[in-house]
Order: C-alpha cells, then sequence, then structure tokens
C-alpha cells in the first residue's frame, strides 16, 4: 500500500510539470498581452512594460524562470494586479470556492444517494421513474439557467435571500449558489447510485446475505450500499477537485471571489503568473484527490488490493 | 424524503420558468416610480458596482475606467473634475496661473493639503509624482499623456541629449529638426519688459524665479534615442544631423531634466513642449494625481495593497477584499473632509450585468457603473425615474486597415462609408445617437463640429464606380459588384453578443446598397485587440474611444502618431492642422482649426463614424451630488443619502450649474 502511495505521488510530479510546460506554450501562443488594451500604446511606452515585467527576455530565460517557481512551490507575481502574489491570490479564493463546492457535493451526496437508492430498491415504480426523471432534468439543466431562476424567485420576488455576493461563512448568501450549484452532481449522483445499486442487488453476495436471514434494512446498508457506492466514489475524486477549485459560471452569476472567477479571468487578461499557478494548483488537487479516490477504494471494496 | 423533496424541486422549477415567462410583462406593467427598493442605506454609506476587479490602487497603472473611479476617492492631483461638467476645478492646487500660450502653468498649493497618514502634501511631491510617473522603472502605461511636458517624453524613452565636450553647450532641435515647430514661450528667455503671464488682479504675489526657470525658458535642446542602434539610424537617414553630432557626447536625459520644478514648497511649475490649452483639464486624469513618496519607495510595487497604502483623496482605504469588495472610509486628514458627504464607499467588482440589475434592485447597490442597464431592458427602465441617461463623450466607429487594397483608396473607403444609414442604425440600437464626424456631438461646448458625408447609396456606388469597381443593378432591383475583391476585405470584432448583431447590421447594409458581402470574423477580445494593433486584418474592426479629457483633441490625438489608431493612417498635413491650432491663443480660433482638422480626417476617412453612445445607468433617488455627466466620473466628496423624500431626486439632474 505505502509502495503504492509512494509511486502515485512520484509519478504526480513530471504530471504537474507537463500539465505546466503546456499551458506555459499555449499562453506564449495566445496573441494579445496583459497590458492591451482599446487604445494600443506607443511602441516606446511598450517597451517600457515589456522590459519591467521581464517579457523582452529569451523563451528559454522565461520558461526557467516559471519553472524554478513551481519547484519551489512559489508561484510568483500577478502581472495584471500589481504587487499581488499569485500564492497569495490563490489562499485567500480557495477557502471561498471551497466553501461553496463542498457544500454543494455534500447536499448532492445525501440528496443523490437517498435518491438513487430507493430508486433502485423500488425499481421501476412511481418513485423510481419520478426520482430519475428529476435526475435527468437536473442533469439537463444548465446552472446559468437553474441559478438566475433561482434568484429570480427567492430574491427578486420573495425578497427572501440575498442575489448574490460572497459574505463569509456561514451566511444566507450561500444557499442559492450552493443549491445552484449541487443540482447537476445531484442528479449525477442519484443515477450512479441507482446503477451501482441495481447491480449489487442481483449479485451472489447480497443473496448469500438475505438467505442468511439478514434484515432488509441491514442488507441494504451494510452490504448492498458499501458495494453500490463505488462508481459514486470513483466519480467524487475529479468532482470534488473541480469543485474546490471553484466553478466559473456559479461563480460569475453570483459574483463569488473564488478561484473559478479568478481563473477565467487570468486567461482573459494573459495574466501568466496567474494562469500557471491556478493551472498547477488545479493540477495537484486532481491528483490528490484521484489518488485519495485509489485508497478509499482499498478500504471500501475487499476485492481491491495494491 | 427523498421524492417529497424532489417534487417540491420539480414544483419550484414549473413555478419559476412560469415566472420567468411572466416576468418581463409583470415589470412592463407595475407602474412603480423607481426599480426595486428605495430604502436609503441606514447609515451614511455608498453601494457602487465600479466594473471589473482594480488592477491596482496605482494611479500610475491603470489606464481602465473602473480604476479612474476608485482613484477619484483616493487620490487628488492639482485639479479635479466638476462633478456635472467635468472642467477643471482647484483640488490641492487653490490658484494658478497660465502663461499666454498655454506653455507654461504655474499651480500655488493649498497649505492643508495632508497625507492619510497626516504628512503634509508639498510641491516636491508633485514634483516626485511626476518623474516617478515618467520613470522606465513604473512603466505607466498613461505616459503617453504627460508627454506635453518638455523632456518628458525623451525621459520616459530613455534618450539622450547631444553635447558639445569642449564648449558644454548642447544641440539644439530647431536647429537640425527640419519639421521642428516654432519655441513657445516656454522655451525662449524671459524679456523682463513684459510679463509672460495676463496680470491677475486677485494675485499679486509674483510667481518665485528659479535657475531650473530660467534654464527651462531656453530652446528645446535635441534629444535622440538612447539605444545605439535606433540613434545610428535615424542618423544614417539624416546627414546634416550625422556631420552635427560628430564628435560630441551623448547625455542621458534624467528625471530631473523634466520640465516640472518646485520653487518654493507650495509652487509647481509645469513647462511644456508646445502650447496646450486643454493641459488644465487633462491635470485632472489619475496619472498626475499625487503619490506618497516615502510609502512608494519604502515598499515598491506592494505599496498601493492594502496594509501599505497612503493616500491623499476625500476616502481612504478601510478593507480590501479583491474580487469581493473595496470599502473606503472617510479621510480625516482630507483638507476638505468637512465637506465630504459620506462615511463610506462600497465598491463591489461585478462582471454580470444582470447580477449588477439584481443587486440594484433588491437594494444592495445604490447605484451602478454606466453601460451596466442591459439593451433589452431600456424600455422599462427609461419610464423608472432613477434611470439616467444623457450625452456621453466617447464615440463608435469602425476602424479601416488603409495599408492594404482595396481599402487605400479613399474612394472606396468613402463609399463604403455613405452606403451606411446611420440614422436607422441608431434608431435600432436606441442607446446612440447618429454620428458622421469623429468627435461626439453636443458634448464641447462652442465646437462647430464638422458634417460628414450623409447616407448617399448612389454616391457610394458612383465612387466605388470611380475606383475601378462597378457597382451593377441587377434584374431583381438588388445590386452586384462583381469586380470588388471580397476575399481582400473582412470585418473583425470582439466576440460578444451586442457586437455581433452590430456588425451583421452593417454586413446587410453593404449587401443591399453595394451588393458586397463583406466575411465576418469574431475574435476573442485580447486577439481581437493584437490583430488590430498590428495591421493584422483585412477591411474593418470595430472601434470606440472615450475622452480622456474634455477637449476635441483627446479624440482627434488618435492620429497624431500612427500606429496608435489601428487604421495605418498618417499624414503630416493633419498633424501640422492640429499642431497649428493647438499654438493658437484664442479659444475659439482654436476650436475652428481643430475642426478643420476633424474635417480634413473624416474626408480622408480612414475610419467610418458611426455614432456617439449616451451614459445609461441608474441611482437611487437618495443619491445625491452624482451627475450623469459625459464621462461617467464622479468627484466622490459631493455624494450624500437624502433622507427627506421631498429632496429627492425624481429623473435625471440637471448638469446646469446651480
Amino acid at each position: 500500500m505505502l509502495r503504492f502511495i509512494v509511486r502515485r505521488l512520484l509519478i504526480t510530479i513530471p504530471t504537474i510539470l507537463v500539465v505546466i510546460s503546456i499551458t506555459w506554450v499555449l499562453i506564449k501562443l495566445a496573441p494579445g498581452n496583459f497590458y492591451s488594451g482599446e487604445k494600443p500604446l506607443p511602441p516606446a511606452i511598450e517597451k517600457n512594460i515589456r522590459e519591467k515585467y521581464g517579457l523582452d527576455k529569451p523563451w528559454y530565460q522565461q520558461y526557467g524562470k516559471t519553472m524554478w517557481g513551481i519547484i519551489r512551490l512559489d508561484f510568483g507575481t500577478s502581472l495584471k494586479y500589481q504587487g499581488q502574489s499569485v500564492n497569495t491570490i490563490i489562499k485567500r479564493s480557495l477557502p471561498v470556492s471551497a466553501a461553496v463546492g463542498i457544500l454543494a457535493y455534500l447536499l448532492a451526496l445525501v440528496v443523490g444517494v437517498t435518491a438513487g437508492s430507493i430508486a433502485a430498491l423500488k425499481q421501476n415504480t412511481k418513485w423510481d421513474y419520478g426520482s430519475m426523471a428529476l435526475a435527468m432534468l437536473g442533469i439537463s439543466i444548465p446552472n446559468f439557467v437553474l441559478g438566475p431562476i433561482l434568484v429570480l424567485i427567492f430574491s427578486l420576488t420573495l425578497y427572501w435571500l440575498p442575489p448574490s455576493r460572497w459574505e463569509g461563512f456561514p451566511s444566507w448568501n450561500l444557499v442559492l449558489p450552493v443549491l445552484t450549484l449541487s443540482a447537476i452532481y445531484m442528479a449525477y449522483i442519484a443515477r450512479l447510485t441507482r446503477a451501482g445499486m441495481l447491480e449489487v442487488l442481483r449479485s451472489d453476495y447480497i443473496r448469500t446475505a438475505r438467505a442468511k436471514g439478514l434484515s432488509e434494512r441491514d442488507v441494504v446498508i451494510r452490504h448492498a450500499l458499501r458495494g453500490g457506492l463505488m462508481p459514486v466514489i470513483s466519480y467524487t475524486g475529479p468532482a470534488l477537485a473541480f469543485l474546490l477549485t471553484g466553478t466559473v459560471v456559479v461563480e460569475r452569476i453570483f459574483a463569488l471571489p473564488g478561484l473559478g472567477n479568478y481563473f477565467i479571468q487570468a486567461s482573459l487578461n494573459r495574466d501568466e503568473p496567474l494562469i500557471i499557478g491556478i493551472v498547477a494548483f488545479i493540477a495537484i488537487v486532481l491528483l490528490l484527490m484521484n489518488l485519495l479516490v485509489d485508497i478509499a477504494y482499498a478500504y471500501l471494496d475487499p476485492r481491491v488490493r495494491y | 424524503m427523498s421524492s417529497g423533496k424532489f417534487r417540491q424541486i420539480l414544483g419550484l422549477v414549473l413555478l419559476a420558468s412560469l415566472a420567468c415567462a411572466n416576468y418581463s410583462c409583470t415589470v412592463a406593467a407595475s407602474n412603480e416610480e423607481f426599480f426595486g427598493s428605495t430604502t436609503p442605506p441606514p447609515r451614511n454609506i455608498f453601494r457602487y458596482v465600479s466594473g471589473d476587479e482594480p488592477e491596482s490602487l496605482d494611479p500610475a497603472i491603470s489606464n481602465g475606467q473602473p480604476e479612474a473611479r476608485l482613484y477619484m476617492a483616493l487620490f487628488e492631483g492639482l485639479v479635479e473634475y466638476n462633478p456635472k461638467t467635468l472642467e477643471p476645478e482647484p483640488a490641492l492646487a487653490e490658484r494658478w496661473h497660465i502663461n499666454n500660450d498655454s506653455s507654461e502653468y504655474t499651480f500655488h498649493l493649498r497649505t492643508t493639503g495632508r497625507w492619510s497618514n497626516g504628512d503634509p502634501i508639498d510641491a516636491n511631491d508633485f514634483v516626485y509624482t511626476f518623474r516617478r510617473n515618467l520613470s522606465k522603472a513604473t512603466a505607466s502605461r498613461n505616459a503617453y499623456l504627460m508627454a506635453y511636458i518638455k523632456y518628458a517624453q525623451a525621459y520616459n524613452q530613455q534618450q539622450v541629449f547631444v553635447r558639445d565636450p569642449k564648449t558644454g553647450e548642447f544641440l539644439l532641435a530647431r536647429d537640425l529638426d527640419a519639421g521642428f515647430p516654432p519655441e513657445p514661450l516656454s522655451s525662449s528667455p524671459i524679456d523682463p519688459a513684459k510679463s509672460e503671464y495676463q496680470p491677475d488682479p486677485k494675485d499679486t504675489t509674483p510667481d518665485q524665479d528659479s535657475a531650473f526657470h530660467q534654464q527651462m525658458h531656453t530652446a528645446t535642446r535635441l534629444t535622440l534615442p538612447g539605444d545605439e542602434k535606433s540613434r545610428n539610424k535615424r542618423l544614417d537617414a539624416n546627414a546634416k544631423l550625422k556631420a552635427a553630432v560628430a564628435g560630441k557626447e551623448f547625455v542621458p536625459v534624467k528625471a530631473e531634466d523634466i520640465g516640472v520644478e518646485a520653487p518654493d514648497n507650495y509652487t509647481v511649475r509645469i513647462s511644456l513642449v508646445q502650447p496646450a490649452p486643454f493641459f488644465l483639464g487633462l491635470l485632472a486624469h489619475q496619472v498626475f494625481r499625487v503619490v506618497p513618496r516615502k510609502t512608494v519607495e519604502q515598499f515598491g510595487t506592494k505599496w498601493a495593497l492594502a496594509e501599505h497604502i497612503v493616500s491623499c483623496g476625500p476616502f481612504k482605504v478601510k478593507m480590501w477584499k479583491p474580487y469581493d469588495q473595496l470599502v473606503l472610509e472617510r479621510d480625516p486628514m482630507y483638507w476638505d473632509a468637512e465637506h465630504v458627504g459620506l462615511d463610506e464607499l462600497y465598491f463591489y467588482p461585478v462582471l454580470d450585468n444582470s447580477t449588477v440589475m439584481n443587486m440594484y434592485k433588491v437594494g444592495e447597490l445604490d447605484a451602478m457603473y454606466n453601460h451596466a442597464v442591459p439593451n433589452a431592458w431600456l424600455h422599462i427602465m427609461r419610464s423608472k425615474k432613477d434611470y439616467m441617461e444623457r450625452a456621453e463623450a466617447a464615440i463608435d466607429f469602425l476602424i479601416i486597415n488603409t495599408t492594404k487594397p482595396p481599402l487605400d483608396n479613399p474612394k472606396v473607403r468613402r463609399a463604403f462609408n455613405a452606403s451606411i444609414d446611420k440614422v436607422a442604425y441608431a434608431e435600432w440600437r436606441r442607446i446612440v445617437k447618429p454620428l458622421t464626424a469623429f468627435t461626439p456631438e453636443g458634448i464641447f461646448a462652442g465646437y462647430e463640429q464638422p458634417k460628414g458625408a450623409a447616407f448617399n447609396p448612389a454616391e457610394a456606388r458612383k465612387l466605388l464606380g470611380e475606383a475601378g469597381y462597378p457597382v451593377i443593378q441587377n434584374s431583381d432591383g438588388s445590386f452586384s459588384c462583381p469586380t470588388f475583391p471580397v476575399d481582400q476585405v473582412e470585418f473583425i470584432y470582439n466576440s460578444q453578443q451586442a457586437n455581433k448583431a452590430v456588425v451583421e447590421w452593417m454586413q446587410a447594409q453593404w449587401k443591399q446598397n453595394l451588393g458586397i458581402t463583406v466575411g465576418l470574423r469574431n475574435m476573442e477580445w485580447k486577439t481581437f485587440l493584437e490583430a488590430k494593433e498590428k495591421l493584422d486584418f483585412k477591411g474593418f474592426a470595430r472601434g470606440s474611444w472615450g475622452a480622456d479629457y474634455m477637449d476635441p483633441f483627446t479624440f482627434l490625438s488618435l492620429f497624431y502618431t500612427g500606429g496608435e489608431s489601428g487604421t495605418g493612417w498618417q499624414d503630416p498635413k493633419y498633424i501640422t492642422m492640429l499642431d497649428e491650432a493647438n499654438r493658437t491663443l484664442d479659444p475659439k480660433q482654436r476650436y475652428h482649426l481643430l475642426a478643420k482638422a476633424e474635417e480634413y480626417l473624416i474626408e480622408n476617412q480612414p475610419i467610418i463614424p458611426l455614432d456617439s453612445p449616451s451614459v445609461n445607468w441608474m441611482k437611487k433617488p437618495y443619491v445625491k451630488g452624482m451627475y450623469p455627466n459625459p464621462g461617467s466620473l464622479y468627484p466622490w466628496k459631493y455624494l450624500y443619502i437624502e433622507r427627506d423624500r421631498a429632496k429627492w431626486d425624481y429623473g435625471t439632474p440637471s448638469l446646469d450649474a446651480e
């Protein structure tokens, strides 16, 4: 087990370096600069700016500088937001994205697993059709539609909840973004749980459990759910990684100062250090989450051994 | 629980879609005077969406509008914008003198100016600020606005003077530069017999003289590029220059050479390289706002972060959470603190216009930035008494790449211009006025704006025929132009829903009136900017420009140097015309000459003028002292919250002086 973890961690490092190198090349290939605006700058002023930020150096020096920073986990200073270090920006915006993301995922997990299990247990009844229809709806309605609809009902018509902005944790401002964000995950988890449960419920060891005379409750919760949740677990890794690192649309609609918002703005602004920093961070989180999922597998599924 | 919950959600979703369908009708039908909540905030605070997240609180850095508004709260310059007209008003300078040809400005500072840490503000702070903002290390994007100051541009570009090592004398620009205009008064020897300034009966204390002042009053020195390569290129192109420079030494232009000095602690004197009557108005721009030397030198690029910043405006930073909120509070050190109406200012960076409207409706905002009202909502908002709409000091136009055929031919350009029905266009856009010239209409009082060619499709077809591309009328009445190289022309624009509709509208006009179908290509914003900047497009590009200061020259100067307009069009005659206008002392005559230059510009048609937009935004009726001025810049100290409903603004407040 330990060997497996160490090996996976070692593979992580070159993976991240490759991801960053590709990102770096893509940024260099993209036209435009962080300083360009509606009125083109006189060449002399542009030259001053390029020299100030080292953009006049040969490419290998710029690449080397970026890589050397990444190795020391220092992502440098934002070009667009003068004086703000990328590390500070990530540290500041991560909690916002994480709060919304984790809450949304927990909500999705509770509702999704319950709905999915009931659908599986009462297969081909109105419960099953009902919850699967809703899940289909959840997958089909994009969050940029759901978000404004929720705002329209709860903020603009009923005046119950604030329409946007971040007011810390916990606060009423979280309700709408969390609901909006969790809808699609809820739906996915419900469908995954149902499929997983259906497969498990038909398997031999469940039949054995029933034959031994275990109560239905024990059969479902202790045996079936444990096996039936495997697809949900493998889905959790990447899903949580993306939720943690921010979701662009929801953060934009609700004006949340999260990582996703920064990421999209950084790309539009051609803010090289910020883009690289966030990409590196997301890559690290994603790889770690996948590792955690694999470890969780080993514990949950007796058939999996490393 | 699960199915019940799901059923509830289903119910909500259905309810929501119904509400959605009915929403526009219900809003339209309601007779509410104002849009949403009109409950004033419990304290004297003002909550505003400024647009994008500010790049930096350092006024030398950003050239954007959201930042310009923040800088007005935090920093002050010699002058400040009038809240209604945007004309310059006394700020840290309480009075000033301008010499007879507007080439030298002397400012007398108020002695009560204080930094937010309590230190006094004096003339040396201004000298420092000007030098810093021009330095290569600061690399300010706004430095070009300071180029009117003597040797400022040379210092910004790290140029050199040329000195004779034997005599110590410098080569002069007028001797070696063929096109050098006559020296302004600021560079001519001081004549003790007559004053350079008009006598001021209110102010009898004479301005102090100084050695630096004497030095400024000598003929402008020649400056050459600092790096050897470009210098040699320039010398090789000019044999006379090369001969004159031989055996001379090159002296780098230093910060101390720039035409800004502090003859005493409360006087700032600025010497310009040319007469510039608009310069006073320009001084309210952010790049001229004073910054604290001690703090800047101590913290470098981090000085403007919330933990270090020292400011001098009516407000100071209380809290800054980037991408969330910037909270400013009244600065008790501000010289005019007793007249500041608000205790706190909240700036929220919100990018989504419908989010802004939502926040405004529920009363989480007291006003919003210009153009935040979506076009589709106009018909509803125009009936509300908290909606602001007024002329804006801005223009929209089409940029033409004049370096590539067939649009290198002015006749072709004129044909494309005359085949767009701008009146119909403005009616369709609803929020703009048609424009045939290159300055916005009705903004500069007393400026006789020239009229460009009107919509005339027959004339357009004739012009195109004269250019060698005859337009044929088909049997069904439509037109076609078979010889026109359609593949050599396209129309680029940045991807945005509103833009797409606009370019498609133009495309339809050309198709209908000339029989030419111009291809459309959308681009991501920065990609679009780069294509425009490098003239890496064929045909047309969308362009717009807002005033940096309240003078027609802020628009006309877009073609003063070639690269900046994105058209490749540069005409020495046009530049001479502008120079001549700016040398003219009588303001009326100057406007007349500027209008002549503008006429020449639109005759050459490197651009196709489209419209002048209107400012359109909303503020709650209890917000007073905020006006829909043409630049959407608000001196924050005049704002206050009015709790007496009788004194509220019902409708757009007047911009006339009281």
